[in-house]
């Protein structure tokens, strides 16, 4: 069984049927690539896959516990976490307290000295993406950059066991694109760092840069229209014809 | 003339704080504008009322403000809560409720102006100015109220996911946190403050049925002034509208009058002007 099983998910927003009975498969320590094109559903699918919003029909498995019903919070609780397309950040509060609210939470135990364990985890979220001297600023002042970094450690936080990163890559600059893709291949393999703890992390992962996305994706899949329109290894989907033409239109590539 | 403002402005503004504060609050996390705000202030007045009658003021005061913390809550998980999708519908159901409890209060105690006995009866000299003692216990009791409420949401864990529920509720709920569970916390301590504000000002105010209305308009003023769900916004907001109505008081000739126009001509500036408030957002960035 796979960390993540979604099975036939659809999703109707008035007219607009934007997701059509959508398998999706995510298997521990996984990072499976999603793309399409603009409007293909893959930031529906990931709402669905949090719970943001509720599928018309399907359901989502979880470590084999049904969380197709669940709120979003739980699903938190129980090692799902995610980052948002554009950083969605406490702004009035302090960069750490940002990263606190996420590590405070139960995953990290109520046993002992957890306060501390988990004030600890905050920091080194922060300083596994590089922004650990700006932890007393306001977010408010961070680049877009940084932004993004803060939504990573603060989903880091959470100690998940599947990350969803909707366009990590966007936005970022060559160097800054590189030393994260880096970041998430260190995490996919588990290990410490710091007195963050990462048992391996699993991931899916929306992104437009193709390039970066498929070096490190194990397995793609591709949506087109709100349907899955190709699936495989990434030098498979590099090759397929149809995803050419989904992505630039019918005998582009011709 | 100087030294009055100054003084009661100080102690309206505690008062207020505490009203724009709850207020604050109960948006921010619940996502409800509560339009009973007020009327829960007037139904702690009521109850210590009520309760004075046959125990000493601690228990009155406690009773009173348990009994309006029960109301509100009730209200939240009962009418509130499953509603909170329809926003037109949540703001109706408050107002049915802050006309329910008018009611109440109008059959249970009639429309006649009642009074609550000060604790400390007299008068002291501040600066020059007579003031009721009353008043001045009344804002060491509503300064206190205000430091132990900013220290919950400063200085604990659940004061940091009251304010991150706030700020974005999608993003609270991706890192964690139970906006259910946050609400009743919000609806719970905004019900409280108001009820503790009633409590302030009952020994100093006339109580009768109407009287939550025109501090319903000067909260809706405080909190829009210091930008929707800032809760800081809301207290500087509060002082604001506190010394404004005792300015327009003291110097206008016939200022007590103009006290809800003062109120009213705020909300209705800072809507033209900075319709984002002071600390707020504008709406259309509000994410």
């Amino acid at each position: 069984m796979g960390l993540l099983e979604a099975h036939g998910l659809s999703k109707r927003f008035g007219g607009l049927q934007a997701l059509y009975k959508v398998d999706l498969r995510v298997e521990e320590r996984e990072i499976v690539g999603l793309i399409g094109p603009n409007g293909a559903g893959k930031t529906t699918l990931l709402r669905l896959l949090l719970g943001i919003h509720r599928p018309d029909e399907g359901r989502v498995v979880f470590k084999g516990q049904e969380i197709t019903h669940l709120p979003t919070w739980e699903r938190v609780e129980l090692g799902l976490a995610a980052t948002f397309q554009n950083p969605r950040p406490l702004r009035r509060l302090p960069v750490i307290a940002n990263v606190l609210v996420a590590a405070y939470g139960p995953r990290g135990g109520r046993k002992g000295d957890w306060v501390k364990r988990a004030e600890a985890r905050a920091l080194d979220a922060l300083e596994f993406v590089g922004i650990a001297d700006k932890a007393k600023e306001p977010a408010s002042v961070l680049s877009q950059g940084e932004l993004k970094r803060l939504e990573i450690a603060r989903a880091l936080a959470t100690e998940p066991e599947l990350l969803i990163l909707d366009e990590p890559f966007a936005g970022l600059t060559p160097v800054e694109t590189e030393l994260l893709a880096k970041s998430l291949a260190r995490l996919r393999k588990g290990g410490r760092f710091g007195r963050l703890h990462s048992e391996g992390c699993a991931m899916v992962i929306i992104e437009h840069k193709l390039s970066e996305l498929f070096k490190i994706a194990d397995r793609v899949v591709v949506l087109n229209f709100g349907e899955v329109l190709a699936e495989g290894t990434p030098e498979a989907i590099a090759q397929d014809p149809r995803v050419m033409e989904a992505y630039l239109g019918e005998g582009a590539y011709a | 003339m100087l030294s009055a403002i100054l003084v009661n402005g100080l102690v309206l503004s505690g008062i207020y704080g505490m009203l724009a504060l709850g207020f604050a609050l109960t948006y921010g996390v619940a996502r409800i504008l509560n339009l009973a705000h007020t009327a829960f202030y007037m139904a702690a007045a009521y109850g210590l009322f009520f309760f004075l009658g046959r125990m000493g003021f601690a228990p009155a005061a406690l009773l009173a403000s348990l009994l309006v913390l029960l109301i509100a809550l009730a209200a939240y998980k009962l009418l509130l809560e499953p509603l909170r999708e329809h926003e037109a519908t949540v703001l109706i159901v408050t107002i049915a409720l802050a006309l329910l409890l008018q009611e109440a209060v109008l059959l249970l105690f009639g429309a006649h102006f009642r009074s609550v006995p000060a604790l400390l009866p007299g008068f002291v000299e501040v600066f020059g100015v007579r003031v009721a003692q009353q008043a001045l216990l009344a804002l060491l009791f509503a300064g206190v109220v205000l430091l132990l409420a900013w220290a919950l949401l400063k200085g604990t864990r659940l004061g940091l996911g009251i304010r991150a529920a706030a700020q974005d509720q999608e993003a609270a709920e991706l890192v964690g946190i139970s906006l259910s569970r946050a609400g009743n916390w919000a609806v719970g301590l905004g019900a409280f403050l108001a009820a503790l504000a009633g409590l302030a000002v009952a020994p100093m105010a006339t109580l009768e049925p109407h009287m939550w209305n025109a501090p319903l308009l000067v909260v809706l003023a405080a909190v829009v002034l210091g930008g929707l769900g800032s809760l800081p916004g809301a207290l500087l907001g509060a002082v604001v509208l506190a010394f404004a109505e005792v300015t327009v008081v003291n110097l206008v000739p016939g200022g007590a009058f103009l006290r809800t126009a003062v109120a009213l001509l705020i909300l209705v500036l800072v809507l033209v002007f900075r319709p984002e408030g002071l600390f707020g957002t504008a709406f259309a960035e509000e994410r």
